[in-house]
């Protein structure tokens, strides 16, 4: 039946010269290919993201000061995260860190959404807006932090002239006073991120099918209905990874808050990144500073996955 | 053999002409050898350049310069130290930095040095270097470590060293009928009087760590305070700290706008674009007060001693050059620190613009300079024990009293609750670090 049914096959078969010794190898061969294209790029992750972060791991269970050769550092055991534990300026500044976070966080993607909206029709001078909107996000931290310094400078600021030529005010000691310098690096980091967020999501908007707008529209969706029924809900998993992009670039970055307060007044403005930076630079305590980089790890890590958990975009796509 | 005897007569008086030159000059044995630097990049080190240009063409012996920003310094020059071998022949580090070198290891002795005496320059005269400065900036062990005695020892010569002065707007203080102060209390009601007519009196650093301590620690000295007494408690609660400390709250109340941001820039940059009509810190400002680019009170300003209190005392800081424990050319590297801190050098750095170390040359004042007087003045009752240079000053510094008198300057809690619980916590990392094993 087979015989009939396919000849050209079988009559392959007949000229091959029955080559067992050679199937074992060409399957072999065949299952190990992917795994040495993908080689390279595990031995990067493993030598650029894995050892630093066994690094911390390991450097927390010592004592050891730059300076000194690593051999000498004593082997402290828990002693690091016990320390950590009991100690308040770790958890001010991660205190400090959790609001910068929250009020951050929740005004770029309200405000970052919003402009998408606004955006997204190709209404007149859009792409001169798209454009204006997204140049502080290539400006680099430190540039910002300076450019942001001398704006809030209480003496020769342009914020403290207008607010004072313009309205009759007394000049705001905006990077001297805990709360108003709290404001000042909440309203620089909105100010460069608010684009990231408004690009991401222009592009999540863009790249919906026509089809379904149109027919929430003939359906006799309002505008609202449209954005928070439709739009919102199909960009979800777009949403959802520009969050954790953002949180975890909380709780990274350092360089707007060194140029821009150091951190100060008191720690009003010292973010955990910072606070790691300081306990290893300015005190040489690497071994307790990579004790609470470890924490950062771990916090970082714990609200991505509450949040995956949440709204997993992966799982958001599969539904799809 | 004729002929092999006048060769070897020939050899013999070309070999003693070769020693006779090497005497002559003894850079000779280092000529084509490449020495590396750590520098800060201020403007000191940075006209400077000037001087090394002039060293190299003398000497044969080349430089290679690494500026960092001075807040940098640290990191890097640690890092390159703790190597068995590093890049830096020569490394200036911030006075605060040399008891945590020395400890760690990483300085050569200058003894070292000193008891080769192919190197020595007999026309050195270290004696001329001003001793608040040498002590402050050089010396090593001691008994509290960081302060000349006994045990201790030299491990770097001064350069781009400084006191503090006080500068004052001569128009400023004429016009308000105000004699420059030469007390605290003088200059607390020079400031009071400067408030009430709507000037803003005394410019200060004030931020957080580091600068605003310093600001604080300007005023202690004098004031009678200190941050240890003799068995290492700490003692930043005392009457005199506490007056120090309100002090400052009453600066930050009457001087310009915004001094708890203030780092030194902010705070000289103030009193140059004429917002402040006092300044009392380093006497870096009358170089910047001449230089019309960045003043604009060129000519308007006067300078006087430190005022006094309890006792008269400035401060002593800046840099000072020594040598890396891991060096490869440590002889190249003393000719060179030798050379820039020598008596022409000093007398040549000041036409470039920097700041001298030797009293010879504030006393024989070159340039004509208004403050030099002053500084030659002030100089002897600077002190060099006006903060701990002990290697956790660093922890203390920024952690503790640079948080404390933040909350002094920007808040109107009770100043002695503040500086009492400061000096809990002072003594709480000293007994951490074993200051206390002997008690």
């Amino acid at each position: 039946m087979s015989d009939t049914a396919n000849p050209t096959i079988d009559s392959a078969r007949q000229d091959q010269p029955t080559p067992v010794k050679s199937v074992k190898p060409r399957i072999q061969a065949g299952s190990l290919t992917p795994y040495m294209f993908v080689t390279p790029a595990i031995i990067v992750m493993l030598g650029g993201l894995l050892y630093p972060i066994f690094m911390a791991f390991y450097l927390s269970f010592y004592d050891w000061e730059i300076g000194r050769p690593f051999s000498d550092a004593p082997a402290v055991g828990m002693a690091n995260f016990i320390r950590m534990i009991q100690d308040e300026q770790v958890w001010e500044v991660l205190w400090v860190t959790l609001r910068f976070g929250f009020w951050t966080i929740t005004i770029e993607m309200v405000l970052g959404i919003a402009l998408a909206l606004l955006l997204e029709k190709p209404i007149r001078g859009a792409s001169f807006f798209r454009t204006i909107f997204i140049l502080p996000l290539m400006v680099s931290p430190v540039v910002v932090g300076l450019i942001w310094r001398y704006l809030f400078d209480a003496r020769s600021g342009w914020i403290n002239y207008y607010l004072t030529t313009w309205f009759g005010m007394e000049p705001l000691v905006w990077l001297g006073d805990p709360q108003l310098a709290f404001f000042a690096i909440v309203f620089t980091d909105i100010w460069q991120w608010t684009p990231f967020i408004f690009i991401i999501i222009i592009a999540g908007l863009q790249a919906l099918p026509s089809e379904v707008v149109e027919a929430s529209e003939i359906d006799g969706a309002n505008w609202w209905q449209q954005i928070f029924l439709v739009k919102l809900p199909m960009i979800q998993s777009i949403i959802v990874i520009a969050l954790l992009m953002r949180i975890i670039d909380v709780f990274r970055g350092l360089e707007v808050m060194l140029i821009m307060t150091g951190g100060g007044p008191g720690r009003s403005t010292e973010l955990l990144s910072l606070h790691i930076y300081k306990r290893a630079f300015e005190t040489q305590q690497l071994g307790y500073a990579s004790a609470i980089a470890v924490l950062l790890i771990l916090v970082v890590f714990g609200l991505s996955l509450a949040i995956l958990n949440f709204a997993n975009p992966m799982k958001t796509r599969s539904d799809v | 053999m004729k002929l092999n005897l006048t060769s070897g007569i020939a050899a013999l008086a070309a070999l003693a002409f070769s020693i006779g030159v090497a005497w002559a000059n003894p850079y000779k044995p280092y000529e084509g050898t490449t020495i590396v630097v750590s520098w800060p990049s201020n403007n000191h080190f940075k006209v400077a350049e000037t001087l090394v240009e002039e060293f190299t063409e003398a000497t044969g012996i080349n430089v290679e310069i690494d500026y960092l920003q001075y807040l940098k310094l640290r990191d890097r020059q640690l890092l390159e130290m703790a190597q068995a071998e590093g890049e830096y022949d020569v490394v200036s580090w911030v006075v605060m930095w040399k008891g945590e070198y020395v400890n760690k290891g990483l300085l050569t002795p200058l003894s070292q040095m000193y008891t080769n005496a192919g190197l020595v320059d007999p026309d050195y005269d270290i004696d001329d270097i001003a001793d608040a400065y040498l002590q402050n900036g050089g010396v090593v062990g001691g008994q509290l470590g960081y302060l000349p005695g006994k045990s201790g020892g030299l491990y770097g010569i001064p350069f781009g060293a400084e006191t503090s002065i006080l500068a004052y707007r001569k128009d400023i203080l004429e016009e308000q009928g105000i004699e420059v102060p030469k007390t605290y209390d003088e200059l607390i009601a020079a400031m009071t009087k400067l408030n009430e007519a709507g000037i803003p009196a005394l410019t200060s650093r004030g931020a957080t760590g580091h600068q605003v301590t310093a600001a604080w620690l300007f005023h202690l000295a004098p004031m009678g305070g200190r941050v240890f007494d003799k068995n290492w408690n700490p003692v930043v609660n005392s009457p005199e700290a506490v007056k120090a400390a309100e002090f400052l709250r009453h600066v930050v109340k009457t001087g310009p706008t915004g001094i708890p941001s203030y780092g030194f820039g902010d705070m000289t940059t103030a009193f140059l674009q004429g917002d402040a009509a006092l300044y009392l810190d380093s006497l870096k400002i009358a170089a910047l007060s001449r230089d019309e680019t960045r003043s604009k009170v060129n000519g308007k300003v006067g300078y006087a001693l430190h005022p006094t209190d309890a006792r008269c005392g400035s401060e002593t800081g800046g840099f000072a050059m020594g040598i890396p424990a891991n060096s490869q050319n440590k002889e190249a590297a003393f000719l060179f620190i030798q050379w820039m801190t020598s008596k022409d050098a000093d007398r040549r750095i000041v036409e470039l613009g920097g700041d001298p170390i030797r009293i010879s040359t504030l006393k024989e004042n070159p340039m004509g300079f208004d403050e030099y007087p002053v500084v030659a003045e002030q100089l002897p009752c600077a002190d060099p024990d006006w903060r701990p240079l002990i290697p956790e000053w660093n922890e203390l510094n920024t952690d503790v009293l640079g948080q404390a008198l933040t909350r002094v300057i920007t808040t109107e809690d009770d100043v002695q609750a503040i500086m009492d619980e400061a000096n809990d916590k002072i003594r709480a990392i000293m007994e951490r670090e074993g200051y206390y094993a002997w008690q």
